[in-house]
């Protein structure tokens, strides 16, 4: 995993999530139901915020397209940093 | 995509990638429980292979602004306005629920930019009223089991997501008029009704409340056919799959 990546996507978590940012350190194992209670709209606004940054190269749709609202939000940061590197 | 300027405050739009030659499609959510995620994590993605798909939350909705009033289907079509200013040619459009009664007034309003429509779990005479009052009067055992199962499980558990969810109702009902307009309102006006000439595919689940309504109002429209699939209200989350083939099938047909 990218170190740089992982940075990246903590501070795009920090913008959605604004002053209700969670305390503990962001890790690869962070999940996004269960450590930050994210909704499902902050989702979208991570993936603008995602595409916002990397461009057309990381193609968040096809990557949800498929997988259900309770599969989406049961992933993990690792698992968004694990694809946006192999898109990169 | 950004926040846009909305008659009555701002809009967020969300353009689902990648897109490709097809008629622009719009898709609009339904009240309370929907925003952009509404369509974003189900049928959006598979749609936008092949089309551009654009998605907006309602006002008082998402991450939308929240004005005090204007919350009947005519006024909220203003709204549909700003969004698909910039998009060339005719369009196609989705609604569920609510948000299929906004994309019906605006298409009798702008007959000549609309292609196709689908109306997914359309309320019609009784279906918004029934809906909403059925949700706000029950008692809270009754309320959580309304919620899709995601939201559901969120509320059990006392998550942020729910305090969040709780906290946007609590605003759309006590300092908007969204609870009083949906009162007053009707079944969809006759004028609407004759202006929308459209190929309309009616979508209704097997197990709704919604389903006679819509059977109703395609019997009225001029070129309207009924799809009933398994499920409930909550029809892209009940049956995701086959929700996103008819529509795909009905839009490419």
């Amino acid at each position: 995993m990218s170190e740089s990546t992982l940075h990246a996507i903590t501070g795009m978590i920090g913008e959605v999530l604004g002053d209700e940012m969670v305390d503990e350190p962001i890790t690869m194992e962070t999940s996004f139901a269960d450590d930050l209670e994210i909704e499902s709209i902050e989702l979208v606004q991570l993936a603008e915020l995602v595409e916002a940054r990397w461009g057309e190269k990381v193609d968040f749709n096809a990557w949800i397209a498929g997988q259900s609202i309770d599969d989406v939000i049961s992933l993990t940061v690792g698992d968004l940093v694990t694809f946006v590197d192999s898109c990169l | 995509m950004p926040l846009i300027d909305g008659p009555a405050g701002a809009l967020h739009v969300v353009d689902v990638g990648p897109g490709g030659p097809g008629t622009p499609l719009v898709m609009l959510h339904g009240l309370l429980l929907g925003n952009v995620a509404s369509w974003y994590f189900t049928a959006a993605p598979t749609l936008a292979r092949s089309r551009p798909v654009r998605l907006y939350d309602l006002r008082g909705h998402g991450r939308s602004a929240r004005p005090a009033s204007g919350y009947d289907p005519d006024t909220m079509a203003d709204d549909l306005d700003a969004v698909v200013a910039d998009l060339p040619g005719p369009i196609d459009l989705v609604g569920h629920s609510y948000g299929a009664r906004v994309a019906l007034a605006w298409a009798a309003r702008n007959p000549g930019r609309v292609r196709r429509i689908v109306l997914v779990e359309i309320p019609g005479r009784t279906g918004a009223n029934a809906e909403i009052s059925a949700f706000f009067e029950a008692g809270p055992e009754a309320m959580v089991a309304a919620l899709p199962e995601g939201l559901r499980a969120a509320v059990a558990n006392g998550r942020r997501q729910a305090r969040r969810l709780l906290t946007n109702l609590a605003g759309l009902a006590t300092q908007t008029t969204l609870l009083a307009d949906l009162g007053s309102g009707g079944d969809v006006p006759d004028a609407v009704v004759s202006a929308c000439t459209h190929p309309v595919l009616v979508v209704v689940g097997a197990s709704s409340a919604c389903a006679d309504d819509g059977r109703a109002l395609a019997s009225r429209l001029a070129d309207a056919r009924v799809e009933v699939l398994p499920g409930g209200h909550y029809l892209h989350l009940d049956a995701t799959a086959a929700l996103t083939e008819t529509i795909g099938a009905f839009l490419d047909g």
